[in-house]
């Protein structure tokens, strides 16, 4: 019982942050049509930032806001310095059709990965360094009885459903939000009723920025931080999006949950090595009962 | 699908043999390694040229292809006594079987979904062979090889070294491949993809059966990857660190800076990916770089060259040739 617990704690507090990676995911698919593979990219870029300040002394929570402001404007600079240009390009053959619209950028976003990964191995040396939590990881007690969750889990849980919530309020109540969702749905009849849709792309952009930079600080404290130390996060949550639903906010939080439960039950009950065979089959089983995800909204094939 | 072999192809396929074998005569041993290193990648980026370029779909987890080639050979190999070129043959039929597999599951799914489960494939390849260690050797893999040179080879052109013999050995399957390559695209089947890749809806109206084509699509380039992976694998080792992730995105690289829909593009984008640690480190040699510095600089060159490559010329370097050669008849 009590390692069922521990299991479904751990697999909670994962399973939150890989729902935020989802939630930055889906945004730019939804936003941009990109799938960007440079997400945990930034994510690691902003978390060496903010490292770095707390080893010079700066308070846990100025380091944590400054990480959040760099992914911000490198999610924004992304945008500006490359996809937009690159979107710019589609009277040329090669991006004609919606097939390769769909896979250039995803091409662009794993060469802006590497620029970022060798670049913060130029700069801290590729040295793995820890990342402190703001509060404690231990194991809490009451009572005398150690409860099978941390403080930390707790906290990630937290500011996790926080940053859901904000982002819900946001996409429903306005009128920026509205803008968002108008222009993911079609973006030619947005722009015709006056919204600004290469503004609210670089938005899209931005938003998931911040949201990866968050994932980032969650995350390294339970892992050590290297230019690499994220792939394997960008990875699962991205799995958690095409089981979501690639185009549905919701369907990349639920994807986040059932897959931190998925890990967390392997590596507790099996091996951690059967992890990837178990997501494997999670999403061969998904992928085969509803090709575009649970929450994921079917093609219409249009001429 | 073969109606009409060209001679023109054959003629192409020699000129490469002759060029590619007189190279391996004059290069140095380290060379001569890295040339066949450029062989197998370009095989394996045909696989992504015909996924990627000509049908449209988009796939992060080649490697996997690419092992069950490797592994294919190299059990064959160790358990049923075949030389080297018997398993490979088996291999690629055993690729031919999991691209089939791979495609009937693959033709349901678009664009990122794809792209998704093939990573998943490629990631999930080390827990397998963790799994059945007893088969498949574990973390460690199976060591495998070319043998040694056939007698009548190195009487007729003299002692052949280690890194000669894998580049003389990988060769002709390499020129096979270019062959088949060559005669593919041109085919009739070959214009099915692209009306595909352009507009599924109207490639369906003119009668093209786009389910079938996908999942051929799938065989095809499964059989190019399986031989890529064989040709690797007989390096010395089939394992999982042979064909991690980083090797799928090397191939698609190299697919996209040579250019993504052309054959000749596929072996720059070999010869790119190969050499540009070799040239970087003999441009900076003298620089007097920090280690962390020189360590990352082929990957940062290598991410620079795709996004000026994607923003400026999405052809790659063949389809800038293409359209400046157009442009000047």
């Amino acid at each position: 019982m009590e390692q069922f617990l521990a299991a479904v704690f751990a697999g909670t507090a994962s399973g939150s942050i890989y729902a935020l990676v989802a939630l930055g995911l889906v945004l730019v698919w939804r936003g941009a049509g990109v799938i960007n593979f440079a997400q945990m990219g930034q994510a690691m870029f902003s978390t060496y930032v903010a490292s770095t300040l707390i080893m010079n002394g700066y308070s846990y929570w100025i380091a944590f806001f400054i990480a959040l402001a760099v992914g911000t404007a490198l999610g924004t600079a992304i945008d500006l310095l490359v996809m937009r240009p690159l979107s710019g390009k589609r009277g040329s053959a090669i991006l004609a059709s919606p097939a390769m619209r769909a896979t250039v950028p995803v091409i662009a976003s794993l060469g802006i990965l590497g620029i970022l990964q060798s670049a913060a191995g130029m700069i801290w040396a590729a040295e793995e360094r820890g990342f402190p939590a703001p509060v404690s990881t231990l194991g809490l007690s009451f009572g005398g009885e150690i409860m099978p969750f941390t403080a930390f889990d707790l906290f990630v849980i937290g500011i996790v459903l926080v940053t859901l919530i904000i982002t819900t309020i946001f996409f429903q109540k306005t009128g920026m939000g509205l803008a968002m969702r108008a222009s993911a749905l079609n973006p030619e009849v947005a722009r015709l009723s006056g919204i600004r849709t290469s503004s609210v792309r670089t938005l899209s952009w931005a938003i998931s920025g911040a949201a990866s930079s968050l994932a980032g600080l969650l995350v390294t404290p339970s892992a050590n931080l290297s230019p690499n130390t994220l792939d394997l996060i960008l990875i699962i949550g991205f799995t958690a999006t095409v089981i979501g639903g690639l185009d549905s906010l919701p369907g990349g939080v639920i994807g986040g949950f059932i897959l931190g439960l998925v890990i967390s039950f392997v590596n507790v009950y099996s091996s951690p090595s059967d992890i990837f065979l178990a997501i494997l089959a999670l999403l061969l089983i998904v992928l085969l009962v509803r090709p575009q995800g649970i929450l994921g909204s079917k093609e219409v094939r249009r001429v | 699908m073969f109606k009409h072999l060209q001679t023109g192809n054959a003629l192409k396929t020699v000129i490469f043999f002759t060029i590619i074998f007189y190279l391996g005569k004059i290069l140095d041993p380290y060379n001569q390694g890295q040339l066949s290193v450029v062989l197998m990648y370009f095989v394996g980026i045909l696989s992504i040229t015909f996924l990627t370029g000509l049908s449209g779909q988009i796939s992060l987890g080649q490697g996997a292809l690419m092992a069950v080639g490797g592994y294919t050979c190299a059990l064959v190999v160790l358990n049923l006594g075949l030389n080297y070129w018997q398993s490979i043959i088996i291999a690629v039929l055993a690729s031919l079987v999991a691209g089939w597999i791979l495609g009937i599951t693959a033709a349901r799914l678009s664009g990122p979904y794809l792209a998704g489960t093939t990573l998943v494939i490629a990631l999930a390849i080390p827990s397998l062979a963790n799994r059945f260690e007893s088969v498949f050797g574990g973390d460690v893999g199976l060591s495998v090889d070319f043998g040694n040179p056939p007698e009548w080879l190195s009487s007729a052109i003299g002692e052949i070294g280690y890194e000669q013999w894998q580049l003389f050995a990988t060769l002709p399957f390499a020129s096979i491949a270019l062959y088949l390559a060559l005669n593919l695209f041109k085919s009739r089947t070959g214009r099915s993809w692209r009306a595909v890749r352009d507009h599924e809806i109207a490639a369906s109206l003119t009668g093209v059966n786009v389910q079938r084509i996908k999942i051929f699509t799938f065989v095809v380039a499964s059989g190019f990857a399986g031989l890529a992976g064989a040709l690797y694998g007989l390096r010395g080792i089939v394992g999982p660190s042979v064909y991690p992730i980083s090797l799928s995105l090397a191939l698609l690289t190299g697919a996209v800076l040579g250019g993504l829909r052309s054959i000749g593009g596929a072996f720059i984008g070999a010869v790119l990916v190969v050499f540009l640690p070799d040239l970087i480190e003999a441009i900076s040699g003298s620089w007097e770089l920090a280690p962390q510095i020189s360590n990352y600089l082929p990957a940062m060159v290598a991410g620079i060259l795709l996004i000026l490559t994607v923003v400026l010329n999405p052809a790659g370097v063949a389809g800038g040739l293409h359209h400046h050669k157009s442009r000047h008849k």
